[in-house]
């Protein structure tokens, strides 16, 4: 169930399903019976492997560049170590390997975006950070099959961006498998 | 209280003025129960406290609040026993007192929410009468031992103190850390420097700053520490009437002996020190000590000795639990091993002795309602091993037994020897390394597949540290050094390729999303700010190694 | 509801306890207390100096546990001095037993108030009070 948002331009909670908080707001435009302009999604987009995600920009603290990642013997699969933020000792999920991609070769251009989520905060690897995007919330789609089977159940939606193809990740749901588990 | 109660619009009032009343009340009684302990029976404050528990009952009573009225009543029944009556000081009425100081900034705290806590006031108010009918009979036939603590070691007056939420003393270690770290930076920059200029009036003049700012960071970390150290007895004190209570359920004389309470211990390591010495003394009182016909018969007192004893060495605090029963019997518990397929590593006393700390053991005839909820031995044990510390147990058959426990004096900092297998560091707490060697030609060998080394006259098994810790490698000639874990009695040997130093390190948990890895207890970070994972040495030395 | 007599007049407080002015000050605003002039004190000495000061007082309700002068200090003082006996003074306390109101009277006190009290209870000694005095107006 989303929150009803209580400006037109507050943007997608955290944690919800974002295809809910559009409907949501629909459903309060129609009760409300005042015609708002489209709510934005602010994103920050990143990619894996050549695809394109976006993750909403309240989940993100800040993107930094790769340094020395630590592994840490036993534990899970998907995560590739962990890393000194400002003194803070901060998980590393291989976002890549939980998606079923090979790891990521370092290069350059990769980050660790610092992401918070069901109140943790941990860092997610990937191979590059675009930028901020906002998109209307009523470009949403649902994701047509063949992403849909890609990714199974950890997306939210879609979004068509002119020809690019903008992946909505649930970081949640992406997650919840690299828990506390042993490989 | 009720709404149309006519002053209930002074609730908050009631609670501004109340709530400091007892809070000075609750202090007083916390005091007053650290000296009783102390051994220093006076009961001076209750004195002092007698107009303010009366404040306090007449102002609830004016409120209509009936619940902190009873227990403020209750309160000072039981404080002019006390005041009066030198027998009734003891750990029972300062437990009392202390847990109705609380229940009283509990109930005012919450004065102007609905009515509530009129059960817990009235349970409170039921033991407290209890407790004084007791007091007025006749002395019971357990009595408590307990040793004058030494004075202040500085002999310095007492200067108040302050309270403080322990979370800004764990904030206060993290930045230290974080210094400790710079400082290890600035080091490494100095020698750098020094290594290119040469001597300079500079770099003498940095040299002296550099090695002055090592001493100080020293005091300081040994100064922080102090802050977050408390005296055992905060542990011990729990037992003295649980003792009195489980031995009179059992029908059986203890008396209970207390020694070293000041030994002072870091709050983490003491938050988690209380479960298993409750494990052990249960233990102790429901099988350790026979009933008293039976020592009658073995010639023994009816009255058995119980004794807690903590002592404090240079970088543990060792705790014994030890009781003058029946023993443990060696050929009962070999008997039960083998039932239970389990085989000791040698037949001797001890080896045979230690297999009763394995999950699923025990060998009581009835399961108590304390001793044995089923898993007492083994997850005491479990606990002490998580604490990085370690259990052992000595007995002989119709003597008692001794439990000694080993733990670090704290759990935030711990002096590591820092490895690096296969180019990744580990640190390793030195309170766990028995010893570093050097791998000579032809010194490691091969038995059942598993790695075997002589060390110090024995055979122990060695693994190798890039195929434990999982670094991926492929190598087969041997690394340069084992350094020889021991956790308890056990030993296992460690291959690494280079030796890098001793550190002492701020301990960082893991991250929950880490899982529970049994060979890494924790993390931290190193001088030139790498993580590096806390090698876990009692996982270390349980791990079977792959084949 | 029975219609209190009491008639509004001029009270001192004597009490260590904040709370305990405060209900005092409800209890005379309201009903036939309404308009009375209340003053305070939070010991036995600033008491003693506000009934030397103020010989118009109806009554005196003078708590018993107080530090530095407690009530029946206070009590010993004024008959000691002999400082406006025609002014009642009550003592105010949570328990009490036969002796201990007797010793009170002996010392002086016109009369015990026992707490916890309500405010109908004060309006009714007041109006006890008013009523032996009647003929004095």
């Amino acid at each position: 169930m989303g929150r009803s948002a209580k400006t037109p331009a507050t943007p997608a909670p955290a944690l919800r399903g974002v295809l809910e908080f559009a409907d949501q707001l629909a459903a309060d435009a129609a009760a409300a019976q005042v015609p708002l302009p489209p709510a934005q999604l602010h994103l920050i987009t990143f990619r894996l492997d050549g695809e394109e995600f976006g993750l909403p920009v309240e989940t993100v603290r800040e993107v930094i560049r790769v340094g020395d990642i630590t592994r840490v013997p036993q534990s899970p699969a998907h995560i590739r170590g962990v890393i000194n933020l400002r003194g803070r000792i901060l998980p590393v999920v291989e976002i890549r390997t939980r998606l079923g991609l090979a790891p990521l070769v370092p290069r350059s251009t990769a980050r660790i975006i610092v992401a918070e989520v069901r109140g943790r905060v941990l860092g997610l690897l990937v191979d590059s950070v675009a930028q901020v995007q906002k998109v209307p919330a009523d470009r949403v789609v649902a994701a047509p099959d063949e992403v849909k089977s890609a990714h199974t159940d950890y997306i939210t939606g879609v979004v068509q961006l002119y020809e690019r193809l903008l992946i909505l990740l649930d970081l949640a749901r992406a997650l919840d498998a690299s828990g506390a588990t042993h490989p | 209280m009720d709404n149309d109660h006519a002053f209930a619009e002074l609730i908050q009032e009631y609670i501004a003025e109340s709530l400091p009343l007892a809070e000075a009340v609750s202090d007083a009684f916390l005091a007053l129960e650290r000296r009783w302990q102390e051994g220093d029976a006076a009961a001076g404050e209750v004195v002092e406290l007698k107009g303010t528990l009366h404040t306090l009952k007449g102002n609830s009573a004016m409120m209509g609040l009936r619940p902190m009225q009873v227990v403020a009543h209750a309160l000072e029944d039981l404080a002019a026993r006390v005041a009066a009556d030198e027998r009734a000081r003891t750990e029972a009425e300062s437990a009392l007192l202390v847990e109705g100081a609380g229940l009283l900034i509990d109930l005012i705290g919450a004065a102007a929410d609905a009515q509530s806590g009129s059960g817990e006031a009235e349970e409170f108010v039921a033991r407290v009468r209890r407790r004084l009918e007791a007091d007025a009979a006749p002395a019971v036939p357990l009595r408590l031992e307990r040793r004058r603590a030494e004075r202040r070691p500085d002999g310095a007056p007492d200067a108040g103190t302050v309270r403080v939420d322990f979370r800004r003393l764990d904030t206060l270690l993290e930045i230290f850390g974080e210094a400790m770290i710079e400082q290890s930076a600035l080091t490494e920059v100095y020698r750098r420097l020094a290594a290119r200029i040469g001597s300079s009036a500079e770099v003498t003049d940095l040299d002296r700053v550099v090695v002055s700012l090592r001493a100080t960071m020293k005091r300081l970390e040994s100064a922080l520490m102090q802050t977050r150290l408390l005296p055992i007895s905060t542990v011990f004190n729990r037992f003295p009437r649980a003792v009195r209570d489980l031995a009179r359920d059992e029908q059986k004389q203890v008396r209970l002996v207390i020694e070293g309470g000041d030994t002072l211990l870091d709050k983490t390591i003491l938050d988690r020190l209380g479960e298993p010495l409750v494990h052990l003394v249960s233990n102790a009182v429901v099988h350790g000590v026979e009933s008293e016909a039976e020592r009658l018969r073995a010639g023994k007192p009816a009255e058995a000795v119980l004794s807690l004893r903590a002592t404090a060495l240079a970088d543990r605090v060792v705790i014994s639990v030890s009781d003058d029963g029946r023993g443990l019997e060696t050929e009962r518990i070999l008997a039960k091993a083998r039932a239970l397929g389990l085989e000791p590593a040698s037949p001797t006393p001890a080896d045979v002795h230690g297999l009763i700390f394995v999950p699923g053991f025990s060998t009581a005839e009835q399961v108590s309602h304390v001793a044995g909820r089923g898993v007492g031995l083994d997850a005491a044990a479990a606990a002490i091993h998580d604490l990085g510390g370690g259990i052992e147990v000595a007995s002989e058959a119709g003597r008692g037994t001794r439990f000694t426990l080993s733990v670090p004096l704290t759990l935030a900092i711990v002096r590591s020897l820092i490895v690096e297998v296969d180019r990744e560091r580990y640190a390793v707490p030195l309170s766990h390394v028995a010893e570093t060697v050097r791998v000579e030609p032809g010194a490691l060998h091969e038995i059942n597949r598993q790695g075997v080394v002589m060390w110090r006259g024995s055979a122990i098994h060695v693994a190798d540290g890039g195929r434990l810790l999982g670094t991926g490698t492929t190598r087969t000639a041997p690394r340069n050094y084992f350094v020889v874990l021991f956790a308890g009695p056990r030993h296992r040997g460690l291959l690494v390729d280079r030796l890098v130093g001793h550190q002492d390190v701020v301990v960082k948990g893991l991250d929950p999303t880490l899982g529970r890895p049994d060979v890494v207890s924790g993390a931290t970070i190193l001088g030139d700010g790498r993580v590096a994972c806390i090698l876990d040495a009692a996982g270390i030395v349980a791990q079977r190694e792959a084949a | 509801m029975t219609l209190s007599t009491a008639r509004p007049g001029t009270f001192l407080v004597v009490d260590d306890s904040a709370l305990h002015h405060q209900m005092y000050r409800l209890i005379f605003s309201k009903g036939s207390l309404a308009g009375s002039t209340l003053y305070h004190a939070m010991n036995g000495r600033e008491g003693y100096a506000l009934l030397a000061a103020h010989p118009e007082l109806t009554v005196v309700l003078l708590d018993l546990n107080m530090p530095e002068m407690n009530g029946l200090e206070f009590l010993a003082r004024r008959q000691a001095e002999k400082l406006h006996p025609h002014i009642p003074i009550v003592l105010v306390t949570t328990e009490s037993t036969p002796d201990d109101e007797a010793r009170g009277r002996t010392a002086g006190a016109w009369d015990y108030l026992r707490k916890p009290f309500q405010p109908a209870d004060v309006a009714r000694l007041v109006e006890r009070l008013q009523a032996e005095r009647a003929p004095a107006a």
